[in-house]
This record gives C-alpha cells, sequence and structure tokens, in this order.
C-alpha cells in the first residue's frame, strides 16, 4: 500500500513539475517554432553585455536591454561608426564629408531604408538629437548644448538625390566640436514615423515622453539595422538577420552578414561566459577572464595573442579628495603616485591584461599616442619608486611611524599633528576592483602612507561619487572610447566648470581639483580644456594637450593605475573563424555589435 | 556528572568532540606555529609545491594562512551567532511554552515574523549605515537574530510538556513566581536538551555565515572560509580546475559542522537512554 | 456548534493570529528597505549618468525621482521645492498609503533597477522556474530521506552503522558546496552534464518534447546538489525519531499483544512524522530564499538572483513584492502545518495544546 502511495505522489509530482516549467515563458515575436532549436552553423552566440532581465527595447527608453543600449549597432544605427583602432569615421547611416571648429557635414546615405521600407531621412535625424527641445527628459537633451542646429541640403550623391546635413556647432552653448564627433557615432535614428504619432496620441503632452519610454518596442521593431528582435526571456536574446537591409547592398557589395541569428544567452556570473566560452558554446564574449592564456588551448582567443592580449581603451584611477587634508598638498599627491607598485597592479589585480601604465593620462599607444610626449613624462611624471616617495613625503615634513614589526602605524606631519587615516572607497563584490584595492594599500603602506581599504555596497559608492563625500575612489572616467579622447578624459579629471562643493553633486572632477577663487587656482586649465576642442591645428593641437598633460603630472590631482581595454574582447574560433586580430586588422578590437566592430559579421567563417 | 562520564564512554561522542577540538587547535595554535603572512604575493594561484603546501590563492597569498585565518573568522561568527540564537530562543521558547494562552500566541507571532523577513534584506541595510561596515560582529548578531526562531520552537515544546508535571504544580502551590519556577524548576530539566539546540545552532550559524559570504554579503576586509569560497567562484578557479582554491575551504566547514553534529548525536543519544544501543 | 467543535475554534484562532502576522510583517517589509541611506535613484544614475555633465545629470535624477513617486509634485506635476532648491521627498507613510492602494488593486508596482519592468511580470516570469527547481526537490529529498531513515532505525546493524555516519556527513556539507563540488567533477572534467543554464542554449521555452527533454538534462545537477543533502538530513532526523519511538511503552506493548508488525510500524510513523511535517513545511516555505545560491551557481533561471539585485539596488517595489511573496508562502505554509498538527495530533484537539517533540 505505501508503494502505492508512493508511486501515486510520484506521478503527482512529476505532472506538477511539468506544469511548472510550462509556466516559464518567453516572448516570441513572430510566430516562429523555435522548438528545434537554432542550428549552430547558422547562429553566433555573444555574451557579457547584458545583465540581468531584459526589460526594454525602447531606444528612447533610459536604459534598454541590449542591444538597443550603448553602442550597440545592430538594430539601430548611428550616422557615423568610429573606428577606435584608425581614428577615422566610417560610414553607416551617413558619409562623413566635413568637419571644422564650425560645422560637421553628413551625407545621408539615400539608400537608407526602415524595415517597413519606408526611407530613412532628415526627419528622422532631427528627430532623436532636438528630441530635447520638446521634452527636457529626452535621453539626448545633452546634444543641444553641443548642436545649435541642423540645416539640411538636397545634394547630388553619384546621380541619386541624397540629403545633407550640417551640425551647427553651438558656439553659444559648450562650442565642442569634439563632441559633437561624440553625438555623431553614438547617437542612433530612430524611426519618427513610428514614434510621433505615439507621441501625438498622448494628451497630456508634459507626460507624452514618460509615457512611450515606457513601451517595450519588443515587438516586429521598425529598424534600420542588419538584425531584429524576433524572441527574448529571462535567459536569451535572439536576434534575426534581415535579409532586406539596405546595408547589405549600399555599404558591404551585396554581400549578407554570415550568421542567420545572433544569440545573446544571459548567465548570472562571469564565470559562466567563461566556461561556455571554453566549451565553444559561446562565440565571443565581453566579462572580463582572468589567466585568458590557460584557455588559449581550448580555442579562446584576443586581439594581441600574448601580453597585453587587450588594445588598452580606459584607465581607472583612484580620485583623491583635493579638498581634504593632507592630499590639498600637492606634495603628498605626488608621492602617492610614486608609492604605487603599478606592476603589482597589472600582473595581479588585471592578469596582465595592461600594457605598462605611462605617466599623464595621455595614452602611449592607439591613436591617443601622437599627443604623448615621452620627455615630459620622464621629467614630470610619477612612476614606481617608493625611495623617491619616501623622500618628497621627508622634504615635505611628512613623518611615518612604524610599529615594532615594521608595518605602517601612523604618519604625522611637520607640525607633529597626526594624519588621518585615509579610506579608498570602492564597491564590494567587483572583483578586478577589489584586487586593485588590495594592492594599492599595500602599496600605500609599504612607502609609509596611512591608507585603508573602504569597501562599501555599490549603492553608498554612487551615491558618494559624485558629492565628494570621500576620502580617495576608486573611477574610471570616460570609460568608453570616443572621438573626443583624449579631451573628454582630462575634462572628467581636471574640469572646475560646474564646480559645487563637498556635499553637492558634481559629475566631472569628483577630486574637486583647482578650485575656483582659492588660492592655487590655476585658470590654465578650465582655459585649455575650454579651447582645446575648437582648435583645428595639429601642431597647436599637440602643444596644447601638452601643457595640459605636464599641468596634470606637476599636480597629480588623480592617481591612474593602469590601462584596461573598453571591451573584453575575447572570441573563440571552434565555430567561426576569421575575427579581427593584430594579425588581421580590417576591423577594430570591439565586439561585432560595437561601433565599428560591426564589420566582423560579414567576414566570419565556419571553421572547418 | 554521571551524566558527563556516560558522554565520555561513548565512541561517537569521543570521534565528535575529538574533530572538534582539532580544528579549535588548528584556528587557535596555527598562526603560532605556522607563520601568517597574509601580504605575501607570490604568484597567482601556484599549485601546490614545497613552499606553499596548498598553493596560493588568485593575488597570490598562501592558502594554508588563508584556511588558518578563515576558520578563526567562521568559528567567530558561528559561535557568536549560536549563543545569540539559543540565548534568546530560549527565553522566549520557555516562556510561551510555560504560559500558553495569549503570551504564546504573542511570541508565535513575533516568531513569524523574524521567519518572515529575509535575513540579507536586513544585513545589507544594516551594514549600509554603519561606518564599518559589514564586519564579523555585525554578521554574527544579525545570523543570530534571524535563526533564534528554531531554537524557540524546539524549546518551546519542551518546555510546554514539563509544565504539566507534578513538580511544577507543587511549585505554584508553593506560591512560586513564574521566574522563579521557569530557572529553578524548568530549565534544569531542559539544559541538556538547551546544550544540544545550541550545538546545532552554532553549526547553522557556521553554515549561514558561509552562504551569506558566499553569494558576496560577506565581512568586507577579514578573511572567513566563505569568502574564500566567494573568491574562488568569482576568479573562476571551479572552471580552471584550481582545486586548492576551494576544496580545502569546503573540507574544513564540512568538518566542523559534521563534527557538531556527530557531538549532539552522541549527546542525544546519553541524554535519552532509549536511542542508546 | 463553533464552541463545540474544538477544531474549529483551534483552526479559526490560528488564522486570525496568522493574518496578523502577515499585515505586520507586509508593513514591515514595507518600511526595512527605506530605512537604509541609499537611494535607488542614485544607483540608476551611476548607470545611466555617466556621460552627463552636472546639469544633464541633476534632471534625470529629478526626473526618475518623480517616476518613482519619492518626491512631492504639484498639480502640474512640476516638482516641489524648499527653500535650498531641492525636490520634496515624500514621506514614508504617504508612500505606503499609496503602496497599499495600488496592492488592492493588484499592482505590485513598477521596478525601479529593470524599469519600465511591472514587478508582478518579473515574479511571474521567474517564479515557475524556483518552483520547479524547488518544489520537487524538497518533496523528494523528504519522502526519500525519510523512508531510509524509518529504514535504518528499523533495521539497525550493519545497515545503520554504515548509513548513519555517511548520511551525516552528507548532510554536513554546504549545499552550495556541494553544488561548486558537482560542477568541478561532473560538468567541467567529466563532462556528463551541463555546468550551468536551465535549458539548452538554442531552445526556447515551448511545449515540446525537445524543450522538456532539455530541461530535464540540465535539471539534474542543480537537482542533486539540494536533493542528497536534504536527504541526507532528513534521514538522520527520521532515525532518531524512529528509534526513539521504538523504545517507547506503547510500541513495546503492541509488540507484546502481537499486533501485526506492519501495523505497528504504522502507528510508529504517524508518529515520528509529525516533527518531520513540521521540517517539511518549513523548507517549502523558505524554498524562495533558499533558491538563491543554487541559481546562482547554476544560472539556474529564477526569482532568487532577482531579490539579490533588488536588495542591493534598493529596488524597493521588486523588495517588496518578493518579500510579499516570501511571507506569503512561508506563513501558509506555518498555518497548514498547524492545521495538520491540529487534526493528527489527538492532544491538540483534547485541548489546544501544542504537541509533538
Amino acid at each position: 500500500m505505501r508503494g502505492m502511495k508512493t508511486t501515486a505522489l510520484g506521478i503527482s509530482l512529476a505532472l506538477t513539475t511539468l506544469l511548472m516549467f510550462s509556466g516559464c515563458g518567453s516572448k516570441k515575436t513572430d510566430s516562429q517554432d523555435n522548438s528545434s532549436g537554432f542550428p549552430r552553423s547558422k547562429t553566433l552566440y555573444l555574451g557579457g553585455s547584458q545583465w540581468g532581465d531584459p526589460n526594454s527595447f525602447n531606444p528612447l527608453a533610459d536604459s534598454p536591454a541590449w542591444p538597443v543600449n550603448d553602442k550597440f549597432n545592430v538594430m539601430y544605427e548611428p550616422l557615423l561608426a568610429y573606428n577606435t583602432q584608425s581614428g577615422q569615421f566610417e560610414p553607416i547611416l551617413g558619409r562623413l564629408v566635413s568637419q571644422n571648429s564650425d560645422s560637421v557635414v553628413v551625407i545621408l546615405n539615400p539608400a537608407a531604408k526602415w524595415s517597413d521600407g519606408k526611407p530613412v531621412t532628415s526627419v528622422d535625424v532631427k528627430f532623436i538629437f532636438e528630441l530635447g527641445r520638446r521634452y527636457k527628459s529626452a535621453p539626448t537633451t545633452y546634444a543641444l548644448d553641443f548642436i545649435s542646429e541642423i540645416k539640411v541640403s538636397q545634394v547630388d550623391e553619384a546621380g541619386v538625390k541624397a540629403e545633407q546635413l550640417t551640425f551647427v556647432v553651438n558656439k553659444a552653448g559648450r562650442n565642442n566640436p569634439l563632441v559633437v564627433m561624440d553625438l555623431l557615432q553614438g547617437i542612433r535614428i530612430v524611426p519618427s514615423h513610428v514614434f510621433e504619432p505615439k507621441l501625438a496620441a498622448i494628451a497630456d503632452q508634459s507626460q507624452a515622453l514618460s509615457d512611450i519610454q515606457k513601451l517595450k518596442i519588443d515587438s516586429v521593431p521598425v529598424v534600420s539595422g542588419p538584425y531584429t528582435l524576433i524572441s527574448y526571456s529571462n535567459e536569451k536574446i535572439v536576434l534575426k538577420r534581415r535579409d532586406d537591409y539596405w546595408g547589405n547592398a549600399a555599404l558591404h557589395a551585396g554581400k549578407m552578414p554570415k550568421p542567420e541569428f545572433i544569440i545573446h544567452p544571459i548567465f548570472k556570473s562571469n564565470d559562466h561566459f567563461s566556461i561556455a566560452l571554453q566549451k565553444g558554446d559561446l562565440d565571443a564574449s565581453q566579462t572580463f577572464i582572468p589567466r585568458i592564456w590557460l584557455k588559449a588551448k581550448e580555442g579562446v582567443k584576443t586581439w594581441y595573442a600574448k601580453e597585453p592580449y587587450f588594445v588598452p581603451g580606459a584607465i581607472p584611477m583612484i580620485f583623491l579628495n583635493n579638498t581634504k587634508y593632507p592630499m590639498t598638498d600637492r606634495n603628498f599627491r605626488r608621492a602617492m603616485g610614486f608609492a604605487l607598485d603599478y606592476k603589482a597592479i597589472k600582473e595581479l589585480a588585471v592578469s596582465g591584461y595592461s600594457p605598462d601604465i605611462k605617466p599623464g593620462i595621455i595614452m602611449s599607444m592607439g591613436v591617443e599616442s601622437k599627443y604623448y610626449n615621452d620627455e615630459d613624462a620622464k621629467k614630470f611624471g610619477t612612476t614606481f619608486d617608493a625611495a623617491q616617495a619616501k623622500k618628497i613625503l621627508t622634504a615635505a615634513g611628512y613623518k611615518s611611524i612604524l610599529k615594532a614589526d615594521g608595518s605602517l602605524d601612523s604618519m604625522v606631519d611637520a607640525k607633529g599633528k597626526r594624519v588621518p587615516t585615509l579610506y579608498i572607497k570602492c564597491p564590494a563584490g567587483w572583483s578586478d576592483w577589489e584586487a586593485i584595492v588590495k594592492i594599492t594599500v599595500k602599496s600605500f603602506r609599504n612607502a609609509g602612507i596611512d591608507v585603508r581599504e573602504g569597501f562599501v555596497d555599490a549603492g553608498l559608492y554612487w551615491q558618494s561619487l559624485p558629492t565628494g563625500d570621500w576620502d580617495l575612489i576608486l573611477h574610471k572616467p570616460a570609460s568608453s572610447v570616443s572621438p573626443s579622447l583624449p579631451w573628454s578624459r582630462f575634462e572628467a579629471v581636471m574640469s572646475s566648470r560646474n564646480w559645487a562643493k563637498v556635499g553637492e553633486k558634481m559629475n566631472e572632477n569628483q577630486g574637486r581639483y583647482n578650485q575656483p577663487g582659492s588660492k592655487n587656482f590655476n585658470p590654465k586649465v578650465d582655459s585649455l580644456l575650454k579651447v582645446i576642442p575648437t582648435i583645428s591645428d595639429t601642431a597647436a593641437l599637440k602643444t596644447a594637450y601638452r601643457e595640459l598633460n605636464v599641468i596634470f603630472m606637476e599636480d597629480q590631482p588623480v592617481l591612474p593605475l593602469c590601462y584596461l581595454p573598453e571591451q573584453f574582447y575575447q572570441f573563440s574560433d571552434k565555430t567561426w573563424t576569421n575575427w579581427p586580430t593584430e594579425t588581421n586588422p580590417y576591423a577594430p578590437p570591439q565586439l561585432p555589435w560595437v561601433g565599428a566592430g560591426i564589420k566582423t559579421l560579414w567576414n566570419l567563417e565556419l571553421a572547418k | 556528572m554521571k551524566l558527563l562520564m556516560n558522554l565520555l564512554k561513548s565512541p561517537s561522542f569521543l570521534l565528535g568532540a575529538g574533530l572538534f577540538f582539532l580544528t579549535i587547535l588548528f584556528a587557535v595554535v596555527g598562526p603560532l606555529v605556522y607563520h601568517i603572512d597574509l601580504n605575501t604575493t607570490a604568484g597567482s594561484y601556484l599549485p601546490p609545491d614545497s613552499q606553499f603546501r596548498l598553493g596560493t590563492d588568485n593575488l597570490g597569498r598562501d592558502v594554508i594562512a588563508m584556511l588558518i585565518s578563515g576558520l578563526r573568522s567562521s568559528l567567530y561568527v558561528g559561535f557568536l551567532a549560536g549563543t545569540i540564537a539559543t540565548v534568546v530562543g530560549t527565553f522566549l521558547g520557555v516562556y510561551a511554552g510555560f504560559k500558553g494562552g495569549w503570551i504564546d500566541d504573542i511570541i508565535n507571532l513575533v516568531t513569524n515574523l523574524f521567519l518572515v523577513i529575509p535575513t540579507f534584506v536586513v544585513l545589507i541595510l544594516i551594514s549600509s549605515s554603519l561606518k564599518d561596515g559589514r564586519s564579523l560582529t555585525l554578521i554574527g548578531l544579525i545570523i543570530g537574530m534571524t535563526t533564534w526562531t528554531w531554537s524557540a520552537r524546539a524549546v518551546r515544546a519542551q518546555s510546554a510538556s514539563l509544565k504539566s508535571r507534578d513538580h511544577i504544580a507543587l511549585a505554584r502551590i508553593n506560591g512560586a513566581g513564574t521566574f522563579t519556577i521557569l530557572v529553578k524548576h524548568i530549565l534544569p530539566y531542559i539544559a541538556s536538551y538547551v546544550f544540544m539546540v545550541f550545538i546545532l545552532q552554532v553549526a547553522s550559524g557556521i553554515l549561514s555565515e558561509a552562504s551569506i559570504s558566499m553569494i558576496g554579503l560577506g565581512p568586507y576586509e577579514t578573511v572567513s572560509l566563505g569568502t574564500i569560497l566567494n573568491d574562488a567562484m568569482r576568479n573562476e578557479a571551479l572552471g580552471d580546475g584550481v582545486w586548492w582554491a576551494f576544496m580545502p575551504a569546503t573540507a574544513i566547514i564540512t568538518m566542523i559542522v559534521f563534527a557538531l553534529y556527530v557531538i549532539n548525536t552522541s549527546m542525544e543519544g546519553v541524554f535519552n537512554p532509549r536511542l542508546r544501543k | 456548534m463553533f464552541k463545540n467543535n474544538p477544531t474549529l475554534r483551534y483552526i479559526s484562532h490560528r488564522a486570525a493570529w496568522y493574518f496578523l502576522t502577515f499585515l505586520v510583517a507586509v508593513t514591515i517589509n514595507f518600511f526595512l528597505p527605506r530605512l537604509g541611506t541609499a537611494n535607488p535613484v542614485d544607483i540608476i544614475m551611476g548607470k545611466v549618468g555617466t556621460g552627463l555633465d552636472t546639469e544633464a545629470a541633476k534632471d534625470k535624477e529629478e526626473s526618475y525621482l518623480k517616476e518613482f513617486g519619492l518626491v512631492e509634485v504639484n498639480d502640474q506635476g512640476e516638482l516641489l521645492r524648499d527653500e535650498a532648491g531641492k525636490p520634496v521627498k515624500t514621506s514614508n507613510i504617504k508612500q505606503f498609503g499609496r503602496y497599499l492602494v495600488m496592492c488592492f488593486q493588484g499592482d505590485l508596482g513598477t521596478s525601479f533597477l529593470n524599469y519600465p519592468k511591472k514587478v508582478t511580470e518579473i515574479i511571474k516570469d521567474a517564479l515557475p522556474w524556483t518552483l520547479a527547481l524547488q518544489i520537487p526537490t524538497i518533496i523528494f529529498g523528504w519522502i526519500v530521506g525519510n523512508l531510509l531513515g524509518a529504514l535504518a532505525a528499523y533495521r539497525r546493524g550493519v545497515f545503520d552503522r554504515i548509513f548513519f555516519p555517511v548520511a551525516l556527513a552528507i548532510s554536513s556539507i554546504p549545499f552550495f558546496a556541494f553544488g561548486m563540488l558537482l560542477v568541478y567533477v561532473f560538468a567541467i572534467n567529466l563532462g556528463w552534464f551541463p555546468a550551468m543554464g536551465g535549458y539548452a542554449g538554442d531552445l526556447i521555452p515551448s511545449f515540446s518534447l525537445t524543450f522538456f527533454k532539455s530541461a530535464a538534462y540540465f535539471y539534474v545537477l542543480p537537482f542533486l546538489s539540494i536533493f542528497l543533502i536534504l536527504a541526507g538530513g532528513q534521514a538522520i532526523g527520521m532515525r532518531s525519531m524512529g528509534i526513539y519511538e521504538l523504545g517507547t511503552d506503547y510500541i513495546k506493548c503492541a509488540k507484546w499483544f502481537g499486533i501485526k508488525e506492519n501495523k505497528v510500524l504504522m502507528y510508529l510513523f504517524r508518529n515520528a512524522m509529525l516533527p518531520q511535517l513540521t521540517g517539511l513545511a518549513l523548507s517549502l516555505g523558505s524554498m524562495i530564499g533558499g533558491a538563491l545560491i543554487t541559481e546562482m551557481i547554476f544560472s539556474y533561471p529564477g526569482l532568487g538572483m532577482a531579490i539579490l539585485t533588488a536588495v542591493q539596488g534598493n529596488d524597493y517595489p521588486l523588495i517588496q513584492g518578493c518579500t510579499l511573496l516570501v511571507t506569503v508562502s512561508v506563513l501558509i505554509a506555518n498555518f497548514t502545518v498547524d492545521i495538520l498538527i491540529g487534526f493528527l495530533d489527538p492532544r491538540v484537539r483534547a485541548g489546544n495544546q501544542m504537541g509533538g517533540k
């Protein structure tokens, strides 16, 4: 009898389980029976760009899911793509004709079409760029500070009528042609004929945009790009190739992208992407994978075959609170710069993924290298030299008091007053950042500087970063590679333009360097920052950058730590080959759905 | 006293207590005998060799040193949490079981409330308001304050079954107050039971700390066995076959908990003769 | 009839108290996350506002505050400001009032971090997976564990001597570490099972055999990681219970009276089951929280990770929605246990006294 009961229980449990699995739904946006799966030879699996459940695919929303956010150009496209290797602008919806400090001229490709057959026109471009004029909370409102108007004229492109767009630099506003280029490669064009009627239908116009931003736009969206969304769930996002994509004929000589489907699985931790990559279930991933050289035998490759494996793009830094004693003292800050063991940071915290860092905040390689000056770096910069750090500290009157076992107890200044222990604020849980902080604390203490870790929850970190409520904080300004580098990095680190005191919010120069009205205020910093974007003469530009970088090195408002890539571009050649690498650089080291890396999709081949 | 003698005669008790004593030894004496240097940064994830008997972790630190430090932290949290949980749970359980009625109902309500509030909400909340953030003490406190419900239930049942005994009635006739009865007439009878509850709470405290640290809500700067496992997971020790990053820590946790469970079972056998045979 | 039926009185008495507990719990779960200092909008700004300069960032932040109902607005929808020009924050009491009203309309709010997804939608998508993993695992683990434990108690001898320490050792392993070990041995080294996911990467959930087969294949390791340890723990408990009951007078009496062995066993297990049932109900009640680590290790779809990220990001509506779920399930589980004990334990019926050990 017990046997029967158990059997009955077992059957009902099995049924319940089946029922529950059936409750696990997914959204299909067209009637396609995919229960047979997607053939491996027709599918590209990419990962690392979507964390958490996909919330919305609305290009007007503030933070939609992949691939509608950031610089992912497979569904919605920008006018231009920026090639981070060559520094050139490659055509997508438009073609760059000319750029100077007054305006940027782009010709819209007359072949550009939306997936519902309507052409992409200047009306669409003006819609998204000028949306901020009609709705203050639009995601592109800031564009108005930089572009005062968009003039449209008709021209003749090889016998076909095309629209020429002149983006006039807003001289009364920010007067920054560099950022205008940022915008042209960053802002994606959306179909105005889809959104205008939706906006007009809302009775309360002040709420109109917020209401439209709540729509998911996940069902047969009107796009201009080579792929479109067909299905998604909490576990994956599936895109399908559009065989009638206008760019196949106009930009790629009639070829189609090789993968018919692109699938982005959504895993819950980094190591799962890594495992999938090694097994060949994932073709490319944007996640941080430590010790990548161990995975090479599983077919996992990177841009460079050896160190540093990745092309540097951003500089994580320790921001110093320049208003807080003793970091008000320039000598103290420079001593800190000499104290850091940059090699240990590179080797242990970021698995060697960084070339050796050079002083200053202009990168010594890549597109920025033409502004980098090695002599200045040697003369003014700080490099790892613990002895030099101690020398500077002693000369400035600081004394380090050691404990019996030789470890640091505390510091006193010239007047004998104890220097307060300084804490580095860092979000707990980001493993490479945590490692960086641990190593920097060790370096500081070895040089006699009393610093300790101050890990906090991510929420507190984001809250205190703009308010300056910290001693030291880890931050990566200007984290994406854009045409306005290296200017935007200087602006993010040194600008006093939007000065606010500690406790209020600043979104750049959170360390409050160079306080206006203070004794040490150097007006040259802000004036250089203002004028550099408008300089078109290369020689004058080099001089200006050089001057700014020297001021940086002499004042050391922040401590650059290492170079990190903009994205961790790593791929598996088990299923797809012919990825761009150092030896095969037909596209920049960007994942094939970012910026100019999109070319990869047309060049991938199946492995034999 | 007789109980203690019986305990010592039981082979399983000796096994459990022996194992546990061994781990305590490792934790307390370890630092004196083995040079703990959490600052050496040799290569990352070096395999075991003559210098580092169990290899290094992702930042190049000696795994054995990490294990000893971690063990001390985990034991500390486990005992702190276990003590708090047992004290609070026993107090509330005994009172509720003895009094019955609406006092019992209210305490039941409070018990259910604590059951319902998720531990990590409280943990994150409190840790983000404190300057020191998540310290071992705070974690121990919070685990203790959220796991006493089990001991409250267990002790309550015991206390309730005791209250109808004759000696209680006698005490009441003699005019003894509630508190006196609880302390002099009930607690001694359930003392052995409470001790077993304590052992289980400590074991549960150690496991809880490990899981909390594993998901990343552990102490910021101190090493515990849970943070070792968390580091291993996040630095892909699993995928790379770096077994020394997580196997030893798992083994140690299992051993401690196993030892505690064995002690508990042997005590059950001694205190409850019907279980022996 | 009410007065004369002690069982009914008992049930309604307990039901009233549980309802009261529910109300208090909902209130606490609402105010608890808001007592922290971190502001959910700051975290969103960290994601969204990195490229913006200070002015634009301020505007964006205020629009979020308004959208989430965290600040006061006047009739035209503009933010009310105090003398310093800062927006006036809505009091927690007011927010609670609005929340209650929305709940009665079935709207649990919109998630902050997954904006604009609604909380009900997030829960609806993720919950079935959590339930599918936890419910069968817990129930099977309970059944198998108790059967084995009962067997060990009854047979003793060699079987018990081997089985008991093994079960004890297995139940000492923290189950997440066990999951990691399973992944390491069976998925990475031996490659017999997949290391992560709920189903194959190239499938979409549907009512097809392919999908169910795939889901079952991916189910094995997560299932085992919880099941084995749970069964071990249950076996130990049941064994102790069984041994204890076997030594009681009434069992001895029954044997001496010559009552058939099966019937004796029935009496025995019926009594030994009581505390085990309590354990089962409690496990089922707390399964939503318990799923978290398994989901993390196996990248298994479910509600667990959603709760963790919600708590870390101060996503009030999602936290409230999930804690509401946990509250309801735990309370219902406990209530069921009380009722079951009311039916199975005659001592209770005799006078509203909780029995069991």
